[in-house]
């Protein structure tokens, strides 16, 4: 950095004039070392090259689930395939059935209800988001999975409660 | 008898002790006292930080308002892959490209980035292990093929396939140089994995620290005692990679010394055989 100063402006194309540096026999490991650095450089473009393009490229493949009021658009395209729908289970839509539950999700504006083959995991509840898995029956989607996606945030379920010395909460 | 005995027995000399000087064998690099000590210090600072993360998880924090007591794996999961993809993989791709940049090259940063690299993947098993625990009661499946969970294993195989390379035959020099272009080629997967859940549908949630805000979305004891797992889990990073880059240094003077160590072993016992063998002679005739 400070043996080699530029002589020009790192602007224009002034950097001929001078002609290649007289540095005798010790310039062969020195272009060998030039080679060496502008191939990582190279190395390090074409790597982000790749990743730019596995990121945009495979776009909505690596989608795990399709928002419910995307896939009530697509209703006619997706037919019966089976696909992960998610949306937010509705409050007061939840009723057990003898094979499974009932509910809706819900995302933006769209309401969809889901008739779900099997029990739900333990954390299932009004107001948390759900993948279930299954397709379009009619005007219902018919799943035999469900997925919690629980958010990132966390709170205390009790913020105001304090434990005693003695061990016990109030 | 005793001099025969201890020529026999040393087959190959502990790198920590000393070789006698006429064999020719160059003495193994010896630790030094302060070196020791702040690996020492490290290694005690990450236990009582380790312990006290595990008993404020479990007993002093509240159980969360959705996911009541599973969330006590917060304190562990997040901080397990902060070490194994930006500490670890980080720090192995910043020593590779030292090593790979002329004006730094250097076997030092090899042997960090291959400790590194060999600390990360443990951390990173960690890493699947843990959260896998953690979605079965939580999303109801040990595993799904997301965005976030496929990028993380892929790159531990990457990873895993950097320690293979790097067990391939070669000179230093070589295996240092294709290590340092596969750790970078690997590295690459670890801002995908950070942003997956940014630019793709996962069932995996969102960043709770690192996200695009830098607020925190954890708070009161909750946050403090993820803030201590963090910088714990950081000093047994720390800790397992001195060890690592020490035996990784003990391990190079092996195996630059085994041929004279095995001709100084064999010379040895040529010189008591060559002792005792008028003896036997004489006893047998």
């Amino acid at each position: 950095m400070t043996t080699a100063p530029p002589a020009t402006p790192s602007t224009g194309g002034g950097d001929t004039n001078a002609g290649p540096p007289l540095t005798g026999g010790a310039s062969v490991p020195a272009r060998r070392r030039g080679h060496t650095a502008r191939y990582v450089v190279v190395g390090l473009v074409l790597v982000g090259a790749l990743a730019f393009v596995v990121a945009k490229g495979l776009g909505s493949a690596l989608d795990f689930y399709l928002p419910a009021d995307q896939a009530v658009a697509q209703k006619a395209t997706l037919g019966t395939k089976t696909f992960n729908l998610e949306g937010v289970v509705a409050p007061g839509s939840i009723r057990s059935t003898p094979g499974g539950v009932d509910f809706a999700v819900t995302a933006g504006t769209t309401r969809l209800a889901v008739h779900n083959t099997g029990s739900p995991p333990q954390l299932f509840q009004a107001d948390i988001p759900v993948i279930a898995v299954g397709h379009f029956d009619g005007d219902h989607f018919a799943s035999d999975q469900i997925l919690v996606k629980h958010s990132s945030t966390y709170k205390a379920e009790h913020p105001t409660r304090v434990t005693a010395p003695n061990g016990s909460s109030r | 008898m005793t001099d025969d005995q201890s020529s026999s027995t040393g087959t190959i000399p502990h790198p920590q002790t000393s070789v006698a000087p006429n064999t020719g064998v160059t003495l193994a690099p010896v630790q030094s006292s302060r070196a020791r000590m702040t690996e020492y210090i490290i290694g005690i600072l990450a236990l009582v930080g380790t312990v006290a993360t595990v008993w404020l998880g479990l007993w002093v924090t509240p159980p969360d308002k959705v996911q009541g007591d599973l969330v006590r794996l917060v304190y562990i999961h997040p901080g397990v892959a902060w070490v194994a993809l930006y500490l670890a993989f980080g720090l192995a791709a910043v020593s590779s490209l030292l090593y790979l940049w002329p004006r730094t090259r250097s076997l030092f940063w090899d042997r960090l980035a291959a400790a590194s690299v060999e600390v990360g993947v443990v951390f990173n098993v960690c890493t699947l292990v843990s959260g896998s625990i953690w979605g079965k009661p939580t999303w109801g499946v040990w595993w799904v093929w997301d965005a976030r969970l496929t990028l993380t294993a892929v790159l531990l195989i990457m990873f895993l396939g950097y320690m293979a390379l790097r067990r391939v035959p070669a000179e230093p020099e070589v295996r240092a140089r294709r290590s340092a272009f596969v750790a970078l080629f690997a590295a690459v997967d670890v801002p995908l994995v950070h942003f997956s859940v940014n630019w793709w549908n996962t069932l995996h949630q969102g960043a709770t620290v690192l996200n695009a805000n830098l607020s925190p979305q954890i708070h009161g004891s909750m946050a403090w005692t993820l803030l201590l797992g963090f910088v714990a889990l950081t000093l047994v990073f720390v800790w397992m990679l001195l060890v690592r880059f020490r035996i990784g240094v003990l391990e190079d003077w092996l195996a630059d010394n085994e041929l004279d160590l095995a001709l100084a072993e064999r010379q040895s016992e040529g010189a008591g055989l060559s002792d005792k063998s008028p003896t036997n002679q004489g006893g047998a005739a």
